[in-house]
C-alpha cells in the first residue's frame, strides 16, 4: 500500500485536537487524487501505552511519550506489511514488537491499512456528503455500519481540507456539536478560504427561513439543512437530536459491506492470516480471535526481520560467522516453538497464602548495610571457586595425565619413527657414495646429484646407441707409421670421436715425436682420418721412438669398433 | 551428617520461615549441584565435592518433609575422579527413562541411579586414538531431546554426545579460546560461551556457522556462565568475569544488552531463569546475596537501573545456584559446605 510521507504539520494539528478533547486517537484520511479513495495519510495515538521502548535512559514527558508511540507504531505497521522484502533491514532494539501492544495501539495500527472510496464506510460517507458523520457507542453497531468496530466506542468523522478528519475514543460519547466545531477550528486557517465562497449560499437559506438566523451557528445550521432534504429524498432517515440518550446514525447502506470487507481481508492477507469467507460473523468475535491471530502473524513476520550478525574475523578452522538467512532460520525455529507457548506463559506466584518465602522484598534502603557487606567482601578473591572450577580444576586432568608418563602404544610409535628414520638416513648414505659428483651433504643436495647422474647415464646410452647404427660391423681401424732417420710420416684411419686429434698429437708429443703439419677430416660415414709429418727427437735417455713404440701407442688411442666389444665395461 | 535449619533471621522471622529454608552441611566444600527431575523423586539433589586431588565425591541427598531434614543415603554416594565441573539429572518429568545423572570432568559420564546403589554407565570419551580427552568445564542436557548431552571443553571445542549410542554426534570448534559454559535453546540449537568473551548461537542443521550474539565490551574479558531462558527462548542470560553485572540478551537483537543487571554489591557467580516464568531470573554472587528479578518492563526504561523484588542472604559467598524445574516454588543454593533449599 502505497502512502504519503507524513505532514508535520498535520501531525500537529492532529495532536493538538485530540489532545484538547483527551480523546484516544485521531487520523486523517487523504484523498488519493490518481485512486480518487480515501488513504491513510497520518495519524497520532494518545492512547494507553503498554510496553514502552525507547534506546534513551532518560524520562521523558508524557506527551513526548505519545508523539514516539505515535512513529512507532507506524514503524511496526511498516515492518509487519513489508513482509520478506524487509528482512534485511535492521531494526532498533527500541521498535516495538507485537506483543507490546494494547488492545486499542492494535486498533490504531489497523487503521493504517484500511482505505475507502467515496460514499463508501464512515469516512467515505461523511466525504460525499461534506457532513460530519458521528456514531456512538461504536462497538456495538452491526459490522455491516462500522466494520472496524473492534474497541473504539465513539467515532467521528469531519470532513476538512483535502479529505476527513476521524476521532475515536474508548468512552461511549453522545453528539456534541460544540465539539465537533472545536475540532474544526484546528483547521481552521486552511478551511478559511472555502467559508468565503459560501456567503451567498447563506444568504440564500437565511432568506428563506428567517427562524434559522436566529442560531448560534449559522453556518452550521445552514450545513444540517441540505443533507436532510437530501436524505429525505433518498427514504433514509438520520437522527440527529441532541437529548436522545440512545442517538446512533443508522445508515442501511448496502454499498457499506464490499469496500470495508474487501479492504480488511486484504489487511489480514498481509499479515498472513488467511480471510474468511463468512466476514460478517467473523467480524464479531474479532476483538478475541483476530488480535492473537494478528500478534502471532507479526510474530511470525518479525522472524523475517532479523538483524545480521556483526562481521567477526574468521579463525582457521573456526566456525564461521553467521550469514543473515542462516541466523534467520535459527531464530525462526526457536520462535515457532515459543509462539505456541507466548499466549501461556504464567506469571509467577511470589507468595501464597499457606506458605511464607524464604526471600525478603528487596529493599533499596538497605543500602548502607550492602555497602558495609561489600566492605568485607572485597579482601575476598572475586568469584574465586568458580574461576578454580573454569581456569584450575580442568587442568588437574593434564598434569595427572603427564606425571602417568607415556603409554606402551606411544613408546613402540617413537620407536617404529626412530627406525624409520635411521633406515632413511643410512640409504642416503649409501646413495651419496653411488653418485661421483656430490657437491652438498644435505639429503636434498643427494638427490638432486643423483637425478643429475642418471640424466648423464641415459644421455651416454641414447649417444652410444646412435653411434652404433650409424658405423654398421665394417671394422674400422688403421695406423700407418714411417720413420726415415729424424723425420716421420703418420697416418691414421679410424672411428672418430670428440677430440681425438689432440689426443693423438698430446701422445706423439709425450714419445718425442713432434708433429709439424697436420691433415685431417672426418668422412661422412663418421671415419676419421689424419696424415701427420713429424720430426722424431732424443728423449733423456738419448734414445729415439721406434715405428713399433709409436703404433702401439696410437693404437691404444684411437677407439676400437669391433661389434662385440661395444657392451664391454670398459667403458665405465 | 547431621541437617539442621539454619536461623540466618531474627527471632519472630526466624519463627515464621523456619520451614522454608532447609539446610544439609557437607564434609566438603560443595560445587556442582542440582535437582531431580523426575515426578517420582522431590526434593532430591546431587552435590559434588570440590577437592584439590583425584579422588572426589558425590552424594544424593533427599528432603525429608516431615521433619525437615536433608539425608544422605550412603547407598547412593559415590566416588568421582577429579572434582565435577557440572552435574545434571535426566530431564525426564514423566519417569520414563532410566533414572540417570551426568556429571562432566575429565570425562563426560553418566551413572545409573537404583534404590540402593549407583553405577556408572557411560564414560564418553570422544578420541579414540588416545586414553586422553579436553577436560570439560560444563555440559548441558537437552530437554526436548534427551538422547543429546552437549559439552563445553578448554580445548576450544563443544561436543554433542549421543549418550545412547554412547558416541560423538558433532564437534564443533566453538571459539578462538576456552569454551566455559553450554546452553541448549532447543532440539538442534544451542549457544556457548568462551574465555574470548563471545557468545555464539549454533544450530546444528548447519555446523558451519555460528553466530555471535555478543561480546564483551573489553576486548577478551571471559564470559564465564550462559543461561538461556527455557520458557522464552528469545533471552540469554551471561556472566562476565570478575563483574557484578548480569547482561540479559535478545536473541533477535545480536550485540545489544536488553538489560543488565546491576545491584549486586561483589562479583556474580550464578544464574537461573525461572523454569515456569517467562520473566524472572535468579542471580547469586559473591555477595553472598541471592535476588529474583522480574523482567516483564524489560524494554521499559527505569531509573537508575532496575531493582530485584525478591532478596535472600546467605552466610557466605553463594557458588551455585538451581532453580528447581519440576518443583518451581524452590531454588537451590550452595555456599562453603553448606547447601540451602529456598522457597521462592
Amino acid at each position: 500500500m502505497a502512502t504519503p510521507p507524513p505532514n508535520n504539520s498535520l501531525q500537529t494539528m492532529l495532536r493538538a485536537a485530540v489532545q484538547s478533547v483527551q480523546w484516544t486517537y485521531s487520523l486523517f484520511w487523504q484523498l488519493c487524487p490518481h485512486k480518487g479513495i480515501l488513504t491513510w495519510g497520518d495519524g497520532y495515538y494518545n492512547g494507553a501505552i503498554k510496553t514502552r521502548k525507547t534506546v534513551q535512559a532518560m524520562e521523558v514527558s508524557t506527551e513526548e511519550a505519545s508523539l514516539q508511540r505515535s512513529e512507532q507504531l507506524r514503524e511496526l505497521y511498516e515492518s509487519l506489511s513489508g513482509g520478506e522484502t524487509n528482512a534485511k533491514t535492521r531494526r532498533p532494539c527500541a521498535s516495538l514488537s507485537p506483543e507490546d501492544l494494547t488492545e486499542t495501539e492494535w486498533f490504531y495500527l489497523l487503521c493504517v491499512s484500511f482505505s475507502f472510496h467515496p460514499g463508501l464506510g464512515l469516512p467515505g460517507t461523511a466525504y460525499a456528503r461534506r457532513q460530519h458523520l458521528w456514531l456512538s457507542g461504536a462497538n456495538e453497531v452491526d459490522s455491516k455500519t462500522f466494520s472496524r468496530a473492534i474497541l473504539a466506542k465513539t467515532v467521528v468523522c469531519i470532513p476538512v481540507l483535502e479529505g476527513v478528519v476521524e476521532l475515536g475514543t474508548t468512552d461511549k460519547m453522545e453528539e456534541d456539536l460544540n465539539f465537533i466545531q472545536h475540532i474544526k477550528s484546528f483547521f481552521i486557517d486552511q478551511q478559511h478560504p472555502a467559508l468565503t465562497a459560501k456567503p451567498a449560499l447563506s444568504e440564500q437559506y437565511s432568506t428563506s427561513k428567517p427562524t434559522s438566523s436566529s442560531s448560534s451557528y449559522p453556518l452550521v445550521t445552514a450545513n444540517n439543512t441540505i443533507p436532510i432534504q437530501n436524505i429525505v429524498d433518498r427514504g433514509e432517515a438520520i437522527i440527529l437530536n441532541n437529548n436522545t440518550k440512545e442517538a446512533e446514525l443508522a445508515v442501511p447502506n448496502s454499498s457499506f459491506i464490499p469496500s470495508e470487507l474487501m479492504e480488511l481481508d486484504a489487511t489480514l492477507e498481509e499479515f498472513r492470516v488467511g480471510s474468511s469467507g463468512d466476514g460478517s460473523n467473523h467480524l464479531d468475535s474479532f476483538p478475541t480471535e483476530k488480535s492473537m491471530a494478528l500478534c502471532s502473524a507479526g510474530l511470525e513476520l518479525l522472524q523475517l526481520q532479523l538483524p545480521p550478525a556483526p562481521a567477526h574475523p574468521p579463525t582457521e578452522n573456526l566456525a564461521q560467522g553467521g550469514t543473515d538467512t542462516h541466523y534467520s532460520q535459527t531464530v525462526s525455529s526457536i520462535l515457532q516453538k515459543n509462539s505456541r507457548r507466548w499466549p501461556e506463559s504464567p506469571s509467577l506466584n511470589l507468595l501464597t497464602d499457606s506458605f511464607q518465602s524464604a526471600f525478603n522484598k528487596w529493599n533499596s534502603g538497605a543500602d548502607d548495610y550492602q555497602h558495609h557487606f561489600h566492605v568485607s567482601v572485597a579482601s575476598v578473591t572475586s568469584q574465586w571457586l568458580l574461576k578454580y572450577i573454569l581456569f584450575s580444576v580442568p587442568y588437574l586432568h593434564t598434569n595427572w595425565l603427564k606425571g602417568k608418563g607415556t603409554s606402551p602404544y606411544e613408546t613402540s610409535h617413537v620407536m617404529a619413527e626412530r627406525h624409520r628414520r635411521e633406515k632413511l638416513n643410512e640409504r642416503f648414505l649409501i646413495l651419496r657414495s653411488m653418485v661421483p659428483s656430490v657437491t652438498r651433504m644435505d639429503k636434498a643436495s643427494i638427490l638432486g646429484d643423483t637425478i643429475e647422474y642418471i640424466k648423464q647415464l641415459r644421455d651416454k646410452i641414447e649417444s652410444l646407441e646412435a653411434r652404433k647404427r650409424l658405423t654398421g660391423k665394417r671394422r674400422m681401424r688403421q695406423v700407418e707409421v714411417s720413420i726415415i732417420e729424424s723425420e716421420a710420416l703418420l697416418e691414421v684411419e679410424c672411428v672418430h670421436r670428440e677430440g681425438l686429434l689432440l689426443d693423438l698429437m698430446t701422445k706423439l708429443r709425450e714419445l718425442g715425436v713432434e708433429v709439424m703439419m697436420v691433415q685431417s677430416w672426418v668422412k661422412d660415414d663418421g671415419v676419421f682420418v689424419a696424415e701427420m709429418r713429424a720430426m722424431v727427437r732424443e728423449n733423456g735417455n738419448g734414445i729415439k721412438a721406434s715405428v713399433i713404440e709409436v703404433k702401439n701407442a696410437l693404437n691404444q688411442i684411437i677407439p676400437r669398433h669391433e661389434p662385440y666389444t661395444l657392451a664391454s665395461s670398459d667403458h665405465f | 551428617m547431621g541437617a539442621s535449619s539454619d536461623p540466618t533471621q531474627d527471632g519472630s522471622d526466624e519463627q515464621q520461615k523456619r520451614s522454608e529454608i532447609y539446610t544439609y552441611e557437607a564434609p566438603w566444600h560443595i560445587y556442582a549441584m542440582n535437582w531431580s527431575v523426575r515426578r517420582d523423586k522431590k526434593y532430591r539433589l546431587a552435590i559434588a565435592s570440590l577437592l584439590e586431588q583425584y579422588p572426589n565425591r558425590v552424594e544424593i541427598v533427599q528432603l525429608d518433609d516431615s521433619n525437615g531434614e536433608i539425608r544422605s543415603d550412603p547407598s547412593l554416594s559415590f566416588e568421582h575422579p577429579y572434582p565435577p565441573t557440572k552435574s545434571i539429572f535426566i530431564p525426564d518429568k514423566d519417569c520414563h527413562r532410566p533414572d540417570l545423572l551426568a556429571t562432566s570432568s575429565d570425562f563426560l559420564r553418566v551413572w545409573h541411579i537404583s534404590e540402593s546403589s549407583v553405577e556408572l554407565k557411560s564414560l564418553l570419551n570422544g578420541n579414540k586414538n588416545s586414553e586422553y580427552c579436553g577436560p570439560l568445564t560444563s555440559f548441558d542436557w537437552n530437554e526436548a531431546e534427551p538422547r543429546r548431552i552437549g559439552t563445553s571443553s578448554i580445548d576450544t571445542t563443544c561436543t554433542i554426545w549421543d549418550i545412547e549410542k554412547e558416541t560423538v554426534d558433532t564437534q564443533l570448534i566453538a571459539h578462538d579460546k576456552e569454551v566455559y559454559d553450554i546452553a541448549w535453546g532447543g532440539v538442534g540449537v544451542f549457544a556457548s560461551v568462551s574465555a574470548d568473551g563471545s557468545v555464539r548461537v549454533f544450530d546444528l542443521r548447519d555446523k558451519e556457522h555460528s553466530t555471535i550474539i555478543y561480546e564483551s565490551s573489553e576486548p577478551d574479558t571471559p564470559l564465564v556462565r550462559l543461561g538461556w531462558n527455557k520458557q522464552d527462548p528469545r533471552y540469554m542470560a551471561t556472566i562476565i568475569m570478575d563483574s557484578a553485572k548480569v547482561v540479559v540478551l535478545d536473541i533477535r537483537f545480536p550485540t545489544l544488552p536488553v538489560v543488565e543487571l546491576q545491584r549486586h554489591q561483589a562479583s556474580v557467580n550464578a544464574v537461573a531463569w525461572a523454569p515456569h516464568s517467562s520473566c524472572h531470573i535468579c542471580t547469586a554472587g559473591d555477595d553472598s546475596q541471592a535476588l529474583i528479578w522480574d523482567l516483564s518492563s524489560m524494554g521499559q526504561p527505569v531509573e537508575g537501573g532496575l531493582d530485584p523484588i525478591l532478596a535472600y542472604t546467605a552466610g557466605a559467598e553463594i557458588e551455585q545456584l538451581q532453580w528447581s524445574s519440576s518443583q518451581p516454588d524452590w531454588v537451590a543454593i550452595a555456599f562453603s559446605t553448606k547447601l540451602q533449599i529456598l522457597r521462592v
